[in-house]
C-alpha cells in the first residue's frame, strides 16, 4: 500500500495527471451522482467544496493520500469520517478545522437515532420470522446438502401446513356439530331387508387379536363404523337447525379451493423470485462473486455453509454454460444422433411403463378371481395380502422404475435442472398418479357395474349394492389403506434399503464400497412421494374425513425420519439444480395432483347414486341434490340469482371474457419481454458512447495542456 | 457516558468522535476490545500517544475475523504500512467503515481495495482467481475458476481495458438490485450467531449487502 509517508502531518499529494483523468471524468456524470446520493438535505458523498475539487477527485482515483495544500474551506465534520484517509490524516485535518464548533450535522444525528430505532425495532420484525418452525434446520440442510434437497424440505412444510388446515376446516364442520350435536348414529339392524340390500358393519363383539390387527390396517371392523369414514355420518343433527350433508359437502368444496389458492400463491411468488433473481441481465457473476461473502459471517459452521451454498450457486451456472457450449458445437450429425438415442430411450420407458400399468391393473382384481379363491378365503395373512395386492404393486413399481428412468434420462443429455423437470412430469408422475389412477378406474368398475346402469347388479339402486353395500366407505377404506401402506413403505426403505447399503459400502473397500455407500438424496422422487400422498388425501378426503388429520401425523412422522435418514445415510450432493426448478416447479405437479384428484371426487359427487343405506346423503338421487334443496329454501330473487349461474347464459359470456383476458395477457407478456430486450440494447450501446466521449475528453484534454 | 474515563484525553475521544462513526461508548468498548487481543501489549493509557502496533495473527485471530477468508487483506488495508500490523487508530478506522452507518460508497472504496491483491488500484484477473479461489476454498477445477473470472470482467469491465478500475467496481457493485439484498440479508439474520447484531432493512441498503461487521 502506498503509505503516504511516515507519520506526522506530511503527505504528498498523488493528485490526478495532466488534465481531468478517465474515472475522475466518469465520476462527474449524472449516473454515479445517483449512486452518491445519499438522501435529501445531505451532501453527496465526495461532493466537493469548489476548492477541494482537486482533491475530490484525488481521493477517489488513488489511494488514501490528503491533501496537505490549501484547503480555504476544509470538509465539514459530516464528511471528515467518511473520507477514506487514514485516522492520521484526518485528525490532521481535524485539528486545522481548530477551533470551529464542530457542530453535528442533525442529518447524521437524525441518522444515528434513526438506526438505534431501527435496532430496537429489527428484534420484533423477526418475530414472525421466528414463527416459521424448522428455520435453522431448513438453512442447515440447505448449506449442507444443496438447494434442492432443502426445497423438498420446503415443500414438505408446506404441505404440512395444508393438511392442517384442510383437517381443522373439516373438522370442525363436520365432527364438532356431531359430537356437540346429534346423537351418534347407530349402524343399521341387521335383520331389515330392504330393497337396496342389507348394511351389517356392526363389529362381531371379541375379535382375535390378528384379526384386530388386519382390521386397523384395512378399515374394517370397529374402524369401518367410526367418524373415520363416511358411512358413520347420519341425514340428520338433532334440532335440525344444522344441515349436516350440507356442511360436509361445503367442507370439501372449501378445503379444495383453499388449497389451491395457496398453491398457486406459492407458485405465483416463487415464479417471480425465481424470474427476478436468475435472470442473467440482473445477477450476474460479478455480484455472486462480491457479494457473496456474508462479513458478518461468525463460526466454521456458518461460513462452511455459506461456502458450500456459493459453490453450489455457481456450479449450476458453470454446468448450464457448459451445456449451451456444447450443444453450439453439435454437429448435425451429432444432433441425429442424440435424437435418436432419446426416442429409443423415451420408447425404452414407454414399454416399461406400458409394463407396470398392467400388473397393476391385474394386482386389482376385476374379476374378483383371486379374492374369491377358497385358499385365499381361509387363511387371514392371505387375505390381507390380497386385499393389499394393488397397493404392494404400485409401491413396488414406484420403488424400482424411478432409479431406472432417472438413468436412462440422464444419458439423454440434458443440464441437470432440465433432467429433473424431464424426469419429474414425463414418466414419474405419469407413474404415481396414472397408478392411482388406475386403482380408481377398477373400483369404479366394481361400483357401478362397468358404468352399465342397466346390469343386472345395477338395475335396482343404481350402484353395486350386493357388494358393495356402502360404497362411499369402501372407496374411503381403499384410500386408508393406500395412505397406511405408503407410510410403511417409508418407514421400511431406510430400514431395508438404505441401512444395509451404507452398511455395505463401509464393509466393502474400494471403488465397489464407493458405489454402494455413497447415497444422495434424488429430490424429484421424494418430490413425487409427497405429491402422491397428497393427492391420496385430495382423493380421499371427501370419503374418509379424517384422512387429512392421519395424513398430517403422517407427514409430521416423515419430516423427522427424512431428516434422520438424511443426515445420517447421505452424502451432500454432486450436483444440483436451480432454485427456480423447485420454486415453480413442485407447486405445478403439485397442482397437477390437484387437479387429478378433483376428477373422481366430482364425479362421484355428481353421477354416482350414493348409498341409501349409510351416509348422510341417504335417499338422495345424488350427492349433490343437498345444495339445490337448500337453495329452494332461500329466498326467491336469491334462489333465481344462484340458478341463473348454473345457466348457458352464464357460463358462456364467463368463458369468453376469460379467454380474452387471457389473450390480453400474453400479448402484453411477450410485448413486454420484447421491450426489454431492446431496452438491454440501448444500455449496452449508451455506455460505448459514454466511454467513448469520455476517452475523447481525456484525450483533448491532455493535448490541450500539452499545448500550454 | 461521563468523563470519567481515563484511557483518552477529551480532546483525543472528540477527534475520534468526528473521524469515526462511533459514540464515545462505542469507541472506548472498541479500545477494551483491542486490549484484550493483547493485554501485555497494550498500556490503559492513551493519553500519551503509545506507538504500539498488534501483529496481524493476533488480529485475525478475533471472532469476527477468524472464518473470514479474506481477513489477511483486511488487515493489510487497514493497516498503515500494509503488512497487517494495526494501531488502535488502524482498529478503530477498520471497525468505522465496516460499521452499519458507513455508506455505501466508502464500503464501495476499501472493498475494492481488498479484493486488490496486488495493489495497483486495478481488479485485475489474477486478483480475481485468488479472490474466486479464496471464496471456494478450492473446490472448483482451474477452468472453473478461469471461466468465472472471465465472465466476471465481461460483465463489470466498462473502459474495456481487461481489469476493473474502481469505478467499473462501484458501479457495478452499488447498482446491485435490491432484492438481492434482502434475500441476502434474509439468509444472513437466520445464519447470525450474534443475536444482536439483526438489522434493519434501511440499513442495508445504504451498505453494500455484505461488507459490514459488528462488534
Amino acid at each position: 500500500m502506498e503509505a503516504g509517508g511516515a507519520s506526522g502531518g506530511q503527505w504528498v499529494p498523488r493528485g490526478p495527471g495532466p488534465g481531468p483523468s478517465l474515472p475522475a471524468l466518469l465520476s462527474q456524470l449524472p449516473s454515479s451522482a445517483t449512486v452518491r446520493y445519499r438522501g435529501p438535505g445531505i451532501p453527496p458523498w465526495g461532493a466537493p467544496e469548489p476548492c477541494l475539487e482537486q482533491s475530490g477527485q484525488g481521493h477517489q482515483a488513488r489511494g488514501k493520500a490528503a491533501p496537505a495544500t490549501s484547503p480555504e474551506e476544509p470538509p465539514e465534520s459530516q464528511a471528515l469520517r467518511e473520507l477514506p484517509w487514514p485516522m492520521e490524516a484526518k485528525r490532521y485535518l481535524w485539528k486545522r478545522q481548530g477551533d470551529r464548533p464542530t457542530k453535528q450535522v442533525v442529518g447524521m444525528r437524525g441518522s444515528k437515532g434513526a438506526l438505534l430505532l431501527g435496532r430496537a425495532w429489527a428484534p420484533l420484525a423477526g418475530i414472525p420470522k421466528m414463527l416459521e418452525p424448522w428455520r435453522t434446520t431448513l438453512m442447515k440442510i440447505g448449506g449442507q446438502y444443496g438447494a434442492g434437497t432443502e426445497s423438498y424440505f420446503r415443500l414438505l412444510r408446506f404441505l404440512l401446513g395444508l393438511n392442517i388446515l384442510g383437517a381443522l376446516f373439516q373438522g370442525a364442520l363436520t365432527l364438532l356439530p356431531l359430537f356437540l350435536l346429534g346423537p351418534l348414529p347407530q349402524p343399521p339392524s341387521p335383520g331389515v331387508s330392504q330393497p337396496c340390500g342389507s348394511y351389517d358393519p356392526r363389529p362381531g363383539g371379541l375379535v382375535d387379536y390378528p384379526t384386530l390387527l388386519t382390521n386397523l390396517l384395512s378399515g374394517e371392523g370397529h374402524l369401518e363404523w367410526s367418524p373415520l369414514f363416511y358411512g358413520f355420518y347420519p341425514v340428520q343433527l338433532r334440532g335440525g337447525t344444522f344441515q349436516l350433508p350440507l356442511a360436509y359437502l361445503l367442507s370439501t368444496f372449501v378445503s379444495g379451493l383453499l388449497c389451491l389458492l395457496l398453491i398457486l400463491r406459492r407458485s405465483v411468488s416463487g415464479l417471480k423470485q425465481t424470474l427476478l433473481s436468475e435472470s442473467g441481465a440482473l445477477t450476474s457473476y460479478s455480484h455472486r462473486i462480491f457479494s457473496a461473502w456474508d462479513f458478518r459471517l461468525q463460526g466454521a459452521g456458518p461460513a462452511e455453509l455459506r461456502r458450500r451454498a456459493l459453490r453450489y450457486e455457481l456450479q449450476v451456472e458453470l454446468e448450464e454454460a457448459a451445456a449451451r457450449k456444447s450443444a453450439e458445437a453439435r454437429s448435425r450429425g451429432q444432433w441425429a444422433a442424440l435424437w435418436g438415442a432419446r426416442t429409443l430411450l423415451n420408447l425404452l420407458m414407454l414399454a416399461l411403463l406400458g409394463a407396470a400399468f398392467y400388473g397393476i391393473y391385474w394386482a386389482t382384481d376385476p374379476d374378483g378371481r383371486l379374492q374369491n379363491d377358497p385358499v385365499v378365503q381361509e387363511v387371514p395373512i392371505l387375505k390381507l395380502l390380497v386385499a393389499y395386492l394393488p397397493s404392494i404393486f404400485m409401491s413396488g413399481a414406484n420403488l424400482i422404475l424411478p432409479p431406472v428412468l432417472g438413468l436412462l434420462t440422464g444419458l439423454e443429455g440434458y443440464t441437470r435442472s432440465r433432467q429433473v423437470q424431464l424426469i419429474l412430469l414425463r414418466w414419474t408422475v405419469f407413474l404415481r398418479l396414472a397408478s392411482l389412477v388406475v386403482l380408481l378406474g377398477s373400483l369404479w368398475k366394481q361400483i357401478t357395474c362397468g358404468g352399465n346402469p342397466e346390469a343386472e347388479a345395477c338395475a335396482t339402486c343404481g350402484y353395486a349394492y350386493r357388494e358393495l353395500p356402502c360404497w362411499e366407505t369402501r372407496l374411503g377404506q381403499e384410500m386408508y389403506k393406500l395412505l397406511l401402506f405408503d407410510l410403511l413403505t417409508c418407514l421400511a426403505v431406510p430400514l431395508l434399503v438404505q441401512f444395509p447399503r451404507k452398511l455395505l459400502g463401509s464393509m466393502c473397500g474400494g471403488p465397489l464400497g464407493r458405489l454402494l455407500g455413497t447415497l444422495e438424496f434424488q429430490v424429484p422422487d421424494e418430490v413425487l412421494g409427497l405429491v402422491y400422498g397428497q393427492t391420496l388425501v385430495w382423493v380421499g378426503g371427501f370419503y374418509c374425513p379424517l384422512l387429512a388429520l392421519l395424513n398430517t401425523a403422517k407427514f409430521l412422522l416423515l419430516f423427522y425420519l427424512k431428516r434422520f435418514t438424511l443426515f445420517t445415510f447421505f452424502s451432500p450432493a454432486s450436483r444440483t439444480f436451480r432454485a427456480s426448478t423447485a420454486n415453480f416447479f413442485f407447486p405445478l405437479v403439485l397442482l397437477l395432483g390437484l387437479a387429478l384428484s378433483a376428477v373422481p371426487v366430482l364425479y362421484g359427487i355428481f353421477v354416482i347414486p350414493p348409498s341409501k343405506l349409510c351416509g348422510p346423503f341417504q335417499g338422495q338421487v345424488n350427492i349433490w341434490a343437498s345444495i339445490p334443496n337448500a337453495i329452494q329454501g332461500l329466498s326467491q330473487g336469491v334462489r333465481d340469482f344462484l340458478f341463473s349461474l348454473g345457466t348457458l347464459s352464464f357460463a358462456v359470456p364467463l368463458m369468453l371474457a376469460s379467454s380474452i383476458l387471457m389473450v390480453y395477457t400474453l400479448t402484453l407478456a411477450s410485448s413486454y419481454g420484447r421491450l426489454v430486450s431492446t431496452l438491454k440494447g440501448h444500455i449496452k450501446m449508451e455506455s460505448e458512447s459514454k466511454v467513448l466521449l469520455a476517452k475523447r475528453i481525456v484525450e483533448l484534454g491532455g493535448k490541450n495542456h500539452d499545448l500550454h | 457516558m461521563g468523563n470519567k474515563q481515563t484511557v483518552f484525553t477529551p480532546e483525543q475521544l472528540d477527534a475520534y468522535q468526528d473521524c469515526t462513526f462511533f459514540t464515545r461508548k462505542e469507541i472506548l468498548k472498541l479500545f477494551y476490545r483491542f486490549q484484550d487481543l493483547a493485554p501485555q501489549l497494550v498500556p490503559f493509557d492513551y493519553t500519551g500517544k503509545p506507538d504500539v502496533k498488534l501483529p496481524y495473527e493476533v488480529i485475525c485471530g478475533m471472532p469476527e475475523l477468524k472464518d473470514n477468508p479474506f481477513r489477511e487483506r483486511i488487515a493489510q488495508v487497514f493497516s498503515q504500512d500494509g503488512d497487517g500490523n494495526m494501531t488502535l487508530d488502524d482498529f478503530l478506522d477498520m471497525f468505522s467503515v465496516m460499521s452499519e452507518m458507513a455508506p455505501r460508497d466508502l464500503k464501495a472504496y476499501y472493498a475494492f481495495k481488498i479484493y486488490d491483491f496486488n495493489n495497483d488500484d486495478y481488479i485485475c484477473p489474477l486478483d480475481l482467481e485468488k479472490t474466486v479461489t479464496k471464496l471456494t476454498r478450492g473446490e472448483l477445477t482451474p477452468e472453473e475458476v478461469g471461466l468465472v473470472c472471465e465472465k466476471v470482467i465481461n460483465e463489470a469491465d466498462v473502459d474495456n481495458d481487461g481489469k476493473l478500475s474502481l469505478d467499473d467496481f462501484q458501479n457495478m457493485i452499488l447498482h446491485a438490485p435490491d432484492f438481492l439484498r434482502l434475500c441476502a440479508s434474509t439468509m444472513k439474520n437466520a445464519v447470525d450467531t450474534d443475536k444482536n447484531s439483526t438489522v434493519c432493512p434501511q440499513r442495508i441498503l445504504q451498505s453494500i449487502s455484505t461488507f459490514h461487521i459488528r462488534i
